[in-house]
């Protein structure tokens, strides 16, 4: 196949400027790294503007990048579900309820605070899963993007992983977090500035907003008014799968409990910056279907390829993204675009490789196979798991590439574990009765739920409208399931003593009074992005 | 626990962002200006390189004023 996007010197340049400039940061990081804290946490000195960013950008890999504009050519405006009611309730909850257990208690990581909180059993238990399933996903990010740029701009598949991997390996093995975090920052403004011009020149070309409009079926227009019934819209999920499988199960339990996200907070230098972290990066959250809803909707309105016709051959939604650069941006900006997706991608595997880094190192190697070992140790095998948490993930990339199918299964496995670890968590936090083996059975029977109505939903027994309506309940049900047997075994197992949970339960946790102005306090932060996102649901109703 | 003393601040990350961001301005502003202009065809007649280029300088300059001011602020 051609490739359809041809680049010149110009946007070789600028993809150059970038790799060089993010190993540099990397690089210049690296005599700041004296003990594991530094390597792993940032030392925790970082301030709020920037954890935020990285907050944020960890989150905009370039597979959630193009799977959303691939959902906005699809479902239209009903992809904002994934940035507003998907994610800001969530990280509001962060912010102001969850974030103190986490950064008052100084643990180093959310398995480390289930240890505490419960057992060593539901600490392994969550760090083993989610060291196995942060290695895939990002092996598996790798895949996507580099099938991307071989059809698209003919570059090797072997090339573009290796390419994208050597470079994520040299940053944050020489500046550990800090370094993938002022990364992300980077790649945030990059994400922003290269998918820009695409937005302004769609919608230039289709007669600005009201053009678009016109072009594009009705029902892509509205976030809310054909919820009603699943089969009212093109998504096949009424507004109670919405709510409570996306809106609260799934995205609670990422948002809350996803180390990656949590560890970006974890690095700000005090607790009320912590708070204000998530706080502050639902604000750019809420902005991102600029850059992802609406070139999905101008795929529609403007290329002939994404037209619906019924009976129609499905058109591969996923390369929405890709042509619409191939179509609309000349050289030079071309390579601004391209560089914001790499950088997409880039911030998404540092994300996920410094986060398997931490839990191996603190949770599996330091907890099970070499405890109490001098810091200096923990350092060196931090930046010796950053090594081969890449060399794994270049694997899976390759597995990956003889079984396409694995990655729709890993995506769906990957909700098996986050979706009844917010059950494990809330009841953890906020009941003090809830005890270790309650919570770690209640973790394995929510874990099992959710096996258990995949295998039912894949032999027919149960019968949903669409995919992603089956996988917004199983949440559901997956949490349901945790939630009320952590509550049933929790009341005929041994509780902890309650001067074990000081700190880490609510309750018997004295209140933090902060003497922060108004604009440094959490709270107004979290109540103004309550606001700004329910009036953004009402205007695209 | 709370404010307690950030050990440290690592090197100022707006100044290596700022840079970047002015690199690609005035490339992006100079090859608008000076390259080939047949290629704006596809880009609705819109010399996006040219536009882009500028705003990019425009937001590279705020970085580096702040980074710059800041430290002086500090002293």
């Amino acid at each position: 196949m051609k490739p359809v996007i041809l680049l010149n010197p110009i946007d070789y340049m600028i993809l150059g400027a970038y790799v060089l400039v993010t190993i540099i940061v990397g690089y210049a990081l690296k005599k700041y790294m004296k003990t594991s804290e530094d390597f792993f946490l940032s030392g925790r000195s970082l301030p709020s503007w920037i954890t935020s960013l990285a907050f944020l950008s960890a989150n905009l890999g370039a597979l959630e990048v193009i799977g959303m504009v691939a959902n906005s050519a699809k479902y239209g405006i009903l992809t904002v579900h994934f940035y507003w009611i998907g994610a800001i309730p969530a990280m509001i909850f962060l912010g102001l309820f969850m974030m103190p257990f986490y950064y008052s208690t100084r643990v180093r990581s959310v398995p480390e605070y289930l240890k505490y909180r419960y057992n060593e059993a539901t600490r392994g238990l969550n760090a083993i899963s989610f060291a196995i399933m942060t290695l895939l996903m990002s092996g598996i990010s790798m895949y996507a993007m580099a099938l991307l740029f071989e059809l698209t701009l003919g570059w090797s598949l072997t090339s573009s992983i290796l390419l994208s991997a050597l470079v994520v390996l040299i940053y944050v093995f020489f500046g550990g977090l800090s370094s993938s975090i002022y990364n992300e920052v980077i790649q945030f403004f990059l994400i922003w500035l290269g998918l820009l011009p695409v937005v302004y020149i769609g919608l230039h070309a289709v007669g600005g907003f009201e053009g678009l409009v016109s072009r594009i079926p009705p029902s892509f227009m509205h976030a809310w008014q054909h919820m009603g019934s699943a089969s009212d819209n093109p998504m096949g999920v009424d507004w109670m799968g919405v709510v409570l499988g996306l809106g609260f199960v799934l995205s609670f339990g990422y948002w809350t409990t996803d180390f990656l996200v949590v560890q970006r907070a974890m690095a700000s230098e005090n607790l009320s910056a912590a708070r204000r972290t998530p706080l502050m990066a639902s604000f750019p959250k809420m902005l991102v279907p600029i850059i992802v809803v609406v070139p999905g909707l101008l795929a529609v309105a403007l290329l002939p390829q994404f037209k619906v016709v019924p009976g129609g051959p499905s058109p591969d939604y996923n390369s929405a993204l890709i042509l619409m650069f191939a179509h609309y941006l000349p050289n030079g900006i071309l390579g601004l675009a391209i560089t914001g997706l790499l950088a997409s991608f880039m911030s998404g595997m540092a994300g996920n490789v410094t986060a398997f880094n931490t839990v191996w190192t603190y949770d599996i190697y330091g907890s099970y196979l070499k405890k109490n070992m001098p810091d200096q140790h923990y350092l060196k095998m931090g930046k010796f798991a950053t090594v081969f948490g890449v060399i794994f993930s270049i694997g899976t990339a390759y597995i990956v590439r003889s079984f396409p199918n694995l990655m729709d299964y890993m995506q769906l496995i990957f909700t098996f574990f986050n979706a009844p670890l917010f059950a494990t968590f809330l009841l953890g936090m906020f009941w003090k009765k809830t005890t270790p083996w309650g919570g770690f059975w209640g973790l394995l029977i929510g874990i099992s739920a959710a096996a258990t109505h995949y295998v039912m939903y894949q032999m027919h027994i149960v019968h949903y409208s669409s995919e992603m309506a089956a996988n917004f309940y199983q949440a559901w049900w997956a949490w349901c399931a945790d939630f009320v047997f952590t509550i049933i075994i929790s009341l005929f197992t041994k509780r902890k003593a309650e001067s074990e949970l000081v700190g880490l339960v609510y309750g018997l946790t004295p209140k933090t009074r902060s003497s922060d102005n108004l604009f440094k306090k959490p709270a107004f932060w979290g109540v103004l992005s309550l606001v700004v996102m329910v009036i953004l649901n009402i205007i695209f109703w | 626990m709370e404010n307690t003393e950030p050990r440290r601040h690592f090197f100022d990350l707006k100044i290596p962002l700022g840079g970047l961001l002015g690199f690609y301005g005035l490339l992006l502003f100079f090859y608008g200006i000076f390259g080939p202009s047949d290629i704006y065809d596809k880009s609705a007649n819109i010399d996006v390189n040219e536009i882009w280029g500028l705003v990019m300088i425009v937001v590279s300059a705020a970085f580096l004023f702040s980074a710059f001011f800041g430290r002086r602020a500090k002293k």
